[in-house]
């Protein structure tokens, strides 16, 4: 709202610098825009419409200043019923005031025209720029009929008909429904109460009678039509608010003392229909209260001065007040709004500073915290930066990474196809960030993120991490090696140890996004927890990334992951107190036997003895016959009741050798 | 022999060590003055036997003393030498180290992580709830009633059809503010409650320079029966002198928000001009940082606290603006580009 100094100071005292008005009024709950040329813009909050008016910054102005606010001339209010006004939704509009004029039609005087041009209202004849110089100086909207253009000289205040219409004085043809309230000729509408007027019934050069309204409407209803015809005006912001319901003669009377003035307009009757006057509201105030809110003593002699220069009706003593709310003050309700006033007007600076007394323990913070912070920390050691990417993401992008016949979930009201519905995944956002990267010359990439993701079942949360380019970070002393499917298994893995999930398991992926042959699905403990594996390449370029270049991906649900995860404390094993011995051995066998089919035969096969096995080597090639493969274990056998023999161990291996000959036609190299 | 045969002696051997350059230059020195048989020091002594009786025992104690000081300058000039040799195995150490590869964690992470400890050394609790939520969380017990003309203040993206939420319930709508979480706990506990609530919000605007249609929130409660606007100035000066320096100064200006009463934004001085007013700070001195208020009595009554008996306060502020003033980023979309570049400039 722009504040001209030369108008405010007609209405109150104020200093000559507007600067220091500016300042002042600023700390008092009105952000300041902008300050030039004698015009002071601030910003009004949504709960002081009485401030969208000079008039209701002057009171802020005689609260700080200690003036009065003065008078100004206004004219004549004669109350008959010559107009007929019907009210026939009184629900939706609550009061109508009109008064009939003669008027002239012409250019304002220059004084008005600069006025309404510093406050950025274009001027457009002396009627309307009339009208809306009152609604800029004590913030009642009015608007002006033609009358002769009526059709049947009457006021209809309805509901919208099913099917009307109305062309708007924006030029736009506006479709109605029996929401939205109208203010309607014998026939049809003529504007959209507390929103636009119609272009049929607009004041032009040849209007010689017209209808001025000053009405109050209901601010839900305003606000439901502007937002459903997208209109917003001057008068709907002030409407849907919440206007002055005691001011609609009040700015009859005010225009009509300009209209004269000015030799615009002669007035004539006024019709005001107000069936349910608004019943005085009265608020109680305590001083213990104020003080309790606040954590200081405001003197007590300041509530009733900052109060009542607000035009609020303070009586009561001993720090306890009855305070008759004025009808602009829509905000004001109960103890706290009237708190509200006093404290800002005493100043939040002279407020002291304190620390909220602790007594009583906290409790322990949500276990997804430390979860995450868990996650990041072993992520970023083993290389990966983590990366946040929005929630929703285009419907193209999260396809491929639902399940077949699954529609991600819609967004109603997106901002655009590329935030049109909400990620199935973490992987669609971790794919832009790669290509994003690659695009500008990084092809080692290794990203994470954890998250929310919205799948069938709801909102979960979820860990997901990419990596393309080299194992290693390039090294003179090193080959390059490009990251595989064993660099995300293991990734997999060490999030489990991380978060205590137990070993994984994993089995054949069938997910859609992920390279048959290369990909895993993982679970632990038999539940499902996520997958891993070479990211689809068809995938990948659809989004940017060289179709040359491979991204391996993995995602784990967190939310499953933490129902398996084992609760129980830490216990320790002894170390052991006996030596171990060690055997390797190299097999053939068929090319396509999994390792772990091996080992299960090896595990099942061999004594309690045997502690741990694990690969060391897998070849094919010279001196291996097509279609087999050489596989080298390392077993290590170890007693915890004494030193084991060469022969126990020998035992054990040919029982295991034996096991593997059987199983799979294992020959021993 | 004579006094002059072991001075000029003396004076060879000076100039030869001063141009030996390498340790097998003063090897071959010492063999040459040093060795027994042919050396330039044996041939010394032996021709002492054509000097004057006389003079012997003195000439041969001069020569004595030339062969200890050429002894002894040699071994410590090869000494020298040979603990400058590059021992066996010896490497570049001047080649690039072969570093782990590390990652970084997000500056969001980082800011979000440090906000979350200053606060929880005041005693809050952090709390984290769902991001998708319903009419009555997000709006409605935060004293927002449908029509309200303050839920303008934050354009909300709606979901198509409702959805369980992450707490279980159906939701259908993305939360505009972490204060969900709020009524949620408030629901669940009876004072007092001293919390905060960090999570990624969103409200339907445009990508640009200052803003997504996602970010980061940090909003904390404080509820108890003695609880009032002076403590809430003295929490917030508490965590913005932590977070941005002790010389900053704040400020508390009146607002509006729905759900507190008064309401309060908060300024910090600038730094860049140190509240002189610039660029930065639109020439007011002033940035402004976080919104903040006494809980509505209105939001009390919606969770079943009684507004006589409790007061409290409550804050909210967007983590990528205070990240923006604390790191001059420029651009709000690099915390969502996920550009290595801009990540890797924020430590491991």
């Amino acid at each position: 709202m722009r504040i001209v100094h030369e108008w405010l100071a007609e209405l109150v005292d104020v200093p000559a610098d507007v600067e220091v008005i500016a300042h002042e009024i600023s700390l008092r709950g009105f952000e300041l825009a902008a300050v030039e040329h004698g015009v002071i813009d601030f910003e009004i909050t949504a709960n002081r419409p009485d401030c969208l008016s000079h008039l209701g910054i002057a009171r802020e102005a005689s609260v700080i200043w200690g003036g009065a606010l003065k008078p100004r001339p206004s004219g004549r209010v004669e109350s008959d019923s010559v107009i007929p006004v019907r009210i026939e939704a009184p629900d939706l509009c609550p009061r109508y005031s009109a008064q009939l004029f003669d008027v002239t039609v012409g250019p304002s005087p220059s004084w008005l025209a600069r006025r309404l041009e510093a406050v950025g209202v274009r001027p457009i004849n002396n009627i309307v720029d009339v009208t809306n110089y009152v609604m800029l100086e004590i913030g009642q909207p009015m608007h002006a009929f033609d009358l002769d253009k009526l059709q049947g000289a009457e006021l209809v205040i309805r509901r919208a008909r099913a099917g009307e219409t109305l062309r708007t004085l924006d030029g736009v043809d506006r479709a109605l429904d029996p929401e939205m309230l109208v203010i309607a000729d014998a026939q049809r509408p003529v504007a959209i109460g507390g929103v636009m007027g119609g272009a049929n019934s607009e004041i032009s050069e040849s209007t010689r009678r017209m209808v001025l309204e000053s009405a109050y409407f209901h601010p839900p209803s305003v606000r439901r039509t502007s937002k459903r015809l997208a209109l917003k005006t001057e008068a709907s912001t002030r409407f849907e608010r919440g206007a002055d319901i005691e001011a609609p003669l009040e700015g009859l009377a005010r225009a009509a003392a300009l209209l004269e003035k000015i030799g615009a307009a002669t007035a004539h009757a006024t019709r005001d229909v107000y069936p349910s006057p608004r019943l005085p509201l009265e608020v109680s105030l305590r001083g213990s209260r104020i003080a309790r809110v606040l954590g200081t003593v405001v003197p007590e002699d300041d509530v009733p001065r900052i109060l009542s220069r607000l035009g609020f009706l303070v009586t009561g003593q001993d720090a306890s007040w009855q305070v008759t709310v004025p009808s602009y003050r829509v905000d004001v309700t109960r103890e706290i709004d009237l708190i509200e006033e006093v404290g800002r007007h005493h100043g939040f600076d002279r407020i002291p500073v304190t620390f909220p007394p602790l007594d009583v323990p906290q409790a322990v913070p949500d276990p997804r915290i430390e979860r995450d912070g868990k996650i990041r920390r072993a992520m970023t050691a083993a290389g990966f930066s983590e990366s946040m990417t929005f929630a929703f993401v285009e419907r193209a992008a999260a396809l491929p990474f639902c399940r077949p016949g699954v529609e991600p979930a819609a967004i109603e009201n997106p901002l655009s196809e590329k935030f049109a519905v909400l990620r199935p995944s973490l992987l669609p956002g971790l794919l832009d960030s790669c290509s994003h990267n690659r695009r500008r010359g990084r092809k080692d990439v290794r990203l994470f993120e954890s998250g929310s993701r919205f799948g069938p079942s709801g909102e979960r949360r979820a860990v997901a991490f990419a990596w393309a380019g080299e194992r290693t970070p390039g090294h003179w002393s090193t080959q390059p090696a490009p990251v595989d499917f064993f660099d995300v298994k293991g990734t997999a893995e060490l999030l489990a140890d991380v978060l205590g999930a137990g070993p994984l398991d994993f089995s054949t992926s069938a997910a859609p996004f992920l390279v048959r042959g290369r990909s895993a699905d993982v679970g632990t403990r038999g539940y499902p927890v996520g997958s891993v594996g070479l990211l689809d390449p068809a995938i990948a370029t659809a989004r940017g990334f060289p179709a040359s270049e491979e991204i391996y991906v993995g995602e784990i649900d967190l939310d499953a992951l933490a129902s398996v995860v084992d609760a129980a404390e830490l216990r320790t094993h002894a170390l052991p107190k006996f030596p171990a011995i060690v055997r390797d051995i190299s097999i053939l066998v068929a090319q396509a036997l999994p390792a772990a089919a091996v080992r299960g035969t090896i595990r099942s096969a061999a004594p309690a003895l045997l502690e741990s096995l694990v690969e060391f080597d897998r070849y094919q090639g010279k001196g291996v016959p097509e279609g087999r493969m050489s596989l080298s274990l390392r077993l290590t056998f170890r007693s915890s009741e004494r030193t084991l023999t060469d022969d126990e161990v020998e035992a054990a291996m040919s029982t295991i050798v034996e096991a593997l000959k059987g199983a799979h036609g294992a020959e021993r190299r | 022999m004579s006094d002059s045969s072991i001075d000029s002696l003396r004076e060879q051997f000076g100039r030869e060590l001063a141009s030996a350059a390498s340790e097998a230059d003063l090897r071959a020195i010492r063999d040459r003055y040093l060795s027994r048989k042919g050396g330039l020091l044996s041939a010394l002594l032996k021709a002492l036997g054509t000097a004057a009786a006389s003079e012997r025992p003195r000439l041969g104690q001069l020569a004595n003393t030339l062969k200890k000081e050429i002894e002894q300058q040699l071994d410590e000039r090869i000494a020298a030498a040979a603990s400058t040799r590059a021992p066996r195995g010896a490497v570049d150490i001047t080649l690039p180290g072969r570093r782990p590869a590390v990652g970084h964690s997000h500056p969001l992470s980082i800011l979000r992580e440090r906000i979350e400890s200053i606060f929880t050394r005041m005693g809050f609790l952090v709390i984290e709830g769902p991001e998708l939520e319903d009419d009555y969380h997000n709006f409605e017990a935060l004293n927002m009633p449908p029509e309200h003309p303050a839920r303008d203040m934050q354009d909300t993206l709606y979901l198509s059809s409702p959805m369980r939420s992450s707490a279980g319930s159906p939701a259908t709508l993305l939360r505009t503010h972490t204060s969900g979480m709020q009524i949620r706990y408030m629901e669940t506990h009876e004072p007092p409650v001293r919390l905060i609530a960090p999570g990624r919000v969103y409200r339907r605007d445009n990508l640009d320079l200052t803003h997504t249609p996602m970010f980061t929130q940090v909003e904390g409660l404080v509820v108890g029966e003695h609880v009032a606007l002076s403590d809430l100035k003295g929490t917030l000066d508490v965590f913005v002198r932590e977070l941005f320096g002790q010389e900053r100064k704040v400020r508390f200006r009146p607002s509006f928000f729905p759900y507190t009463e008064p309401s309060a934004e908060v300024d910090i001085s600038c730094a860049a001009c140190g509240g002189n007013g610039c660029g930065m700070c639109k020439r007011t001195g002033w940035i402004e940082i976080l919104g903040s208020g006494m809980v509505h009595p209105a939001v009390f009554e919606s969770v079943g606290y009684d507004p006589e008996k409790y007061t409290g306060f409550a804050f909210g502020m967007g983590i990528e603006r205070i990240a923006l003033l604390k790191w001059g980023v420029e651009d709000i979309r690099l915390f969502y580009e996920n550009d290595l570049r801009f990540l890797e400039q924020f430590p491991q």
